[in-house]
């Protein structure tokens, strides 16, 4: 096997299990297009044209509340303004990419793609590039089609579920396999304390606050270190 | 339309938060001290969005014994076997057994 036929493999493979997860989101957003009144093809265009859950949900579900419109936008834009972060951490990657792929690339960075990707940042540009398109297209495609899958069938599974936890387990395990020194772990807790300390600010606002305390006080936890 | 507009206007600003340091930094040097801050973006990040989930629409952040079990299990089966499929089955069974027993 070539390299990159490896690579693409692998890409596949990584990207699969992530993706289960992300399933009672797409027939979550399903039953909400379906119950907001939107038009359901509209609805659906915000899987290609915000591809992003957490915007898509807020936004939807404030559209169909009959909120003002600036409110939903506002609501939607900073739900998915944690993607800032996500992209100065990638931009020293793409550094080594060609344009088309610095492009691309914002388009299919998604939490899960961030996630793999951060994993593989030490990649030569090429086999970096060949595994962030696989599993990229790969998150995509079954977006594309499980959200739409989601309008049609979602309101039958039973919320008793509670499929959405099992995010929170992958983010978890994400996070335990990327330490690989304590400051670290330190940024890591301190992002989820004070976000927990924070939750009832409004427009998930304490996400966040959470995660730039934890950037905050890892960096310095690393000053004490060296 | 009006929808339509709403989504277009998430969609590109969701674009230019992915992509904007990405593609106007692309080029330039960055600085050391910001690399050594970057590096804790990840880990901040996703510790701060594992308690956002959680958070139900009235700001309350729902977590009881079962997420705190399914977590406590799922966290060690990660760093045991390093293995994504494991973790997930291990905590979402913790999760499904011990909020049946609770």
């Amino acid at each position: 096997m070539s390299p990159d036929r490896s690579i693409i493999k692998q890409g596949i493979a990584d990207a699969l299990p992530l993706y289960v997860p992300a399933i009672p989101f797409a027939f979550v957003i399903g039953v909400v297009i379906v119950e907001s009144g939107i038009n359901p093809f509209v609805g659906w265009t915000s899987s290609w044209i915000i591809y992003g859950g957490a915007a898509q949900l807020t936004l939807i579900s404030l559209l169909g509340s009959g909120a003002a419109i600036a409110a939903p936008i506002t609501a939607g834009l900073v739900v998915n303004a944690r993607h800032l972060m996500y992209s100065a951490a990638m931009a020293p990657v793409f550094q080594h990419q060609p344009r088309w792929m610095r492009w691309i690339g914002p388009y299919l960075l998604i939490d899960q793609e961030f996630a793999l990707a951060m994993l593989r940042a030490d990649d030569d540009p090429r086999a970096f590039r060949t595994y962030y398109l696989s599993s990229g297209l790969v998150f995509w495609s079954l977006w594309q089609v499980t959200t739409a899958v989601g309008i049609l069938v979602g309101p039958i599974v039973p919320e008793s579920w509670s499929l959405e936890f099992a995010v929170s387990i992958l983010f978890l395990g994400l996070i335990v396999m990327g330490i690989d020194k304590y400051p670290k772990l330190i940024a890591a807790l301190v992002g989820a304390g004070v976000t927990y300390v924070t939750a009832g600010l409004p427009n998930r606002a304490g996400l966040l606050v959470g995660a730039l305390a934890g950037i905050l006080v890892g960096t310095i936890a690393e000053r004490f270190r060296t | 339309m009006t929808d339509l507009f709403a989504i277009v206007l998430v969609g590109v600003g969701t674009y230019l938060s992915r992509g904007i340091f990405i593609l106007a930094l692309a080029n330039r040097k960055i600085p050391d001290p910001v690399l050594v801050t970057l590096q804790f973006v990840a880990p901040a990040v996703l510790g701060a969005l594992i308690v956002a989930l959680l958070i139900d629409s009235d700001g309350n952040v729902s977590i009881g014994i079962p997420e705190i079990s399914a977590l406590t299990v799922g966290g060690a089966v990660a760093y045991k076997t390093r293995n994504h499929i494991f973790t997930l089955i291990a905590g979402m069974g913790v999760f499904w057994l011990v909020r049946a027993l609770t």
